[in-house]
């Protein structure tokens, strides 16, 4: 199976400074890879370098600013070396009925929730298409297909993040079959952005850190849920073609040791 | 951002960066001479892997490194529109080809007692051209084995890989059914961990192509240059020189000048660009005072077949290591070569080839008809299997009212007029007859029901010749009318040959260039 080799290149883990980010970059450390964490507050970076130790290394960046997201790549890759991985991880959930949002306040959270995705997989593209490999897997949700009551701005931008997925497949996937790109799903998690119960960010992480090493190119334009592929819905004439060519695929799954 | 010129001025501005503006751009800046590569695609990025594709979004195709709009063709005075399989980037069509690099016979180029040529034989014959053919298959890194019907030297190749176990199958076949295969002559220079990128782009510095082996060694020389995303709109001048190249770059118009300026745009475009430069002092176009400029258009004709290997025969993948020239002039006939594809019956390539039937076929107006080929496609697929396609690529012949044309009102359309002759249609009767004759016995079936044009090989269009009123360039490829103007794409050809046209191209350019260097030594101006 083909995997992401540390000697490809820095992981890229944005909104590092905690939750999920947090348990990636040291997932990811763990498995050998030198990572950049990108994240808003110092003091929240230092942290998780305490934890994962010397292969992390803190960038501070608002990943909605597109020209200090740049400045950080380029700094990234002055300083450490090309891009190899990018986890676009970074979000805002903020809890906000529609009638206390106001236009600027909802097109702030799309600013990261978007916005962040699109500077950050752009800059990290620079390295990428130069070797023609590299992994980007994006954090995404089911937010959009029903959104909850107080969660417009969230379910808008992540769910725009989604289709973005997909339009920078449209663009890349024939010209550059070697960088594989999709979407993660990691579930409820147990965080400040999650719900009490949820799943700890430790566990999703192993997962979400697993799949982001793979590199067969047919993980492109796949979306995998926790530890589970979800294969696109098939309308019937989907349905009778498999049937015919025998091609019924099983959805795969990641397993982590 | 438009490159400075020397001090002393540009030596020489290629238009077109495929085989022939490759090839002949890296023999002069080799030699010291200062050239500029005028591109209209893009640079590209060189890790890109991708292949044709019928998007119809022109910005899409144009980073792709595909020609953005499609081809206008009136074939037998019914107009069609397609996505022909040409290139519009660095490398231009080549980047895209199956880097099948076969020399012509010698009765392609010459008139021989018991094979008379069509038009009495090229201005510069087989002879002539020899010392050429064997510099390209070196410069192109060309492996295989000699042709064993060939009298002629061989070329000079490199071993190839050994065969898979469907190729040995495949040639053991044929060599007891009396045919006379041989490893197809192909232009990689790393077998042992090739990618395989016949029909779509390479990567690394393995498939060689106008771009591996022409652009790119040229800039590393340090003495040529390149611009891309550059329109060559028309060539400026009067009488018979051209004083400039007008430039569409970044939105604006540019004028750029050289002591030489050499044409190689495809025999499209190439023949296109000079009916676009028609002015006062050239109310034909440019170059174009005998009045054959875009005529003679030459494709050659696809006659496709699946062969499934022998039953029992692992599948070890499609091939492209097998040709033969049993077929080549039979019957009194001048045919072709026949040739594995590289390709076996995928779902892609039939999809664009049912497609492609459609485009050209009566029900081309039904609405939402192209998507329902997929599904035959799909099923074809699996009938197909492990089926290995090949090709007999059969010889066109000359004739003026075949031509590219040209619209004033759209101006940057590729266009064409293209009727099939009788003489052409009895061919490939006897054509297919002796293809079937050839492989009876083995399980295959001819796909495609109509003749089938190659659209990605197109030459003729500016045709060379000694005689100014019947020909466009002189026999060292010179314009006749323009003593500062040469071509080097296949438009040069007076007929189409039974092979695939890049060797040619690629010797002919070296030929030119030599006769270029001969005139003014290490880039003195």
């Amino acid at each position: 199976m083909e995997r992401l080799d540390p000697k490809d290149g820095i992981a890229v883990v944005t909104g590092a400074g905690s939750g999920l980010g947090r348990a990636l970059a040291v997932e990811l450390v763990r498995a050998g890879f030198t990572v950049a964490g990108l994240g808003r507050r110092v003091e929240a970076l230092q942290g998780t370098a305490a934890l994962a130790g010397d292969g992390f290394n803190p960038v501070a960046a608002d990943v909605a600013d597109a020209k200090a997201v740049d400045a950080a790549f380029a700094a990234i890759r002055r300083g450490l070396g090309p891009v190899a991985l990018l986890i676009n991880n970074a979000a805002v959930y903020p809890h906000r009925d529609f009638l206390d949002e106001t236009a600027e306040s909802f097109m702030a959270t799309t600013a990261i929730n978007l916005g962040g995705v699109v500077a950050c997989t752009r800059a990290a593209l620079v390295d990428m298409v130069e070797t023609g490999r590299g992994r980007i897997l994006n954090v995404s949700t089911f937010a959009d297909i029903a959104p909850l009551p107080a969660a417009s701005a969230y379910s808008v931008s992540k769910g725009a993040a989604r289709i973005f997925t997909r339009a920078l497949i449209a663009d890349l996937a024939d010209r550059f079959p070697g960088i594989v790109i999709g979407d993660w799903m990691p579930g409820m998690l147990d965080t400040a952005m999650g719900v009490p119960d949820g799943l700890s960010p430790e566990d999703a992480a192993r997962w979400g850190a697993e799949l982001a090493q793979r590199m067969d190119p047919s993980l492109t334009g796949t979306l995998f849920e926790r530890d589970a592929e979800i294969l696109p819905p098939r309308g019937l004439k989907g349905r009778i073609k498999d049937l015919l060519l025998l091609r019924r695929r099983a959805p795969r799954r990641i397993e982590t040791s | 951002m438009i490159p400075d010129a020397p001090e002393a001025g540009w030596d020489a501005i290629v238009i077109g960066t495929g085989m022939g503006g490759g090839t002949i751009g890296r023999a002069l800046a080799e030699a010291g001479q200062k050239v500029l590569f005028v591109e209209q695609g893009r640079a590209g990025h060189r890790a890109e892997r991708n292949g044709l594709s019928d998007i119809f979004v022109p910005e899409a195709r144009a980073a792709r490194g595909l020609w953005p709009d499609p081809l206008h063709a009136t074939l037998n005075g019914r107009e069609t529109a397609f996505y022909a399989p040409l290139g519009a980037g660095l490398g231009g069509s080549s980047v895209f080809y199956a880097a099948t690099l076969e020399r012509p016979e010698r009765h392609d180029l010459d008139t021989t007692p018991d094979r008379p040529h069509p038009t009495g034989g090229w201005p510069v014959g087989f002879d002539a051209m020899g010392p050429y053919f064997d510099r390209a298959a070196r410069m192109y890194r060309v492996y295989g084995t000699p042709d064993p019907l060939s009298v002629e030297d061989p070329l000079p190749l490199s071993p190839p890989p050994p065969l898979n176990a469907t190729e040995e199958a495949l040639i053991d076949r044929f060599a007891t059914k009396g045919l006379h295969p041989y490893h197809a002559h192909t232009a990689i220079a790393h077998p042992q961990d090739c990618l395989r990128c016949l029909g779509s782009k390479c990567p690394r510095d393995c498939k060689m192509d106008g771009r591996s082996a022409g652009v790119l060694p040229a800039l590393a020389t340090g003495n040529a240059a390149l611009l891309d995303q550059a329109q060559v709109v028309r060539l400026l001048g009067e009488g018979d020189s051209v004083s400039g190249v007008e430039v569409r770059h970044a939105g604006a118009l540019h004028r750029l000048t050289a002591r030489r300026y050499i044409l190689s745009g495809g025999a499209l475009g190439s023949a296109r660009l000079l009916l676009a430069s028609s002015s006062k002092a050239w109310p034909e176009g440019a170059a174009n005072s005998s009045g054959f400029v875009g005529r003679n258009l030459m494709f050659h004709l696809n006659e496709m077949f699946a062969l499934w290997p022998p039953r029992g025969t692992p599948d070890d993948g499609a091939t492209k290591a097998i040709s033969l020239r049993d077929l080549y002039h039979a019957g009194g006939d001048r045919l072709g070569t026949v040739q594995a594809m590289g390709i076996r019956a995928s779902y892609g390539e039939i999809v664009h080839y049912l497609n492609l039937m459609l485009a050209r076929s009566r029900l081309a107006r039904v609405p939402g008809l192209r998507q329902m080929t997929r599904l035959p496609a799909a099923i074809a697929a699996r009938v197909f299997g492990s089926a290995q396609i090949f090709v007999g690529l059969m010889e066109d012949m000359p004739y003026p009212d075949n031509r590219v044309t040209f619209d004033p009102a759209n101006p940057d359309r590729l266009s064409i007029r293209y009727d099939f002759r009788p003489e052409l249609l009895r061919r490939r009767r006897a054509f297919r007859r002796a293809i079937a004759r050839a492989f009876r016995g083995q399980r295959r079936v001819f796909l495609g029901a109509g003749p089938e044009l190659n659209f990605g090989h197109p030459c003729g269009t500016l045709r060379f010749g000694e005689d100014p009123a019947a020909s466009v360039l002189r026999p060292d490829c010179r314009a006749h009318d323009l003593w500062n103007l040469w071509a080097v794409d296949a438009s040069f050809m007076p007929t189409s040959m039974g092979v695939n046209p890049s060797l040619t191209i690629a010797a002919n350019a070296l030929r030119v260039a030599d006769t270029m260097l001969k005139e003014a030594p290490h880039g003195t101006s």
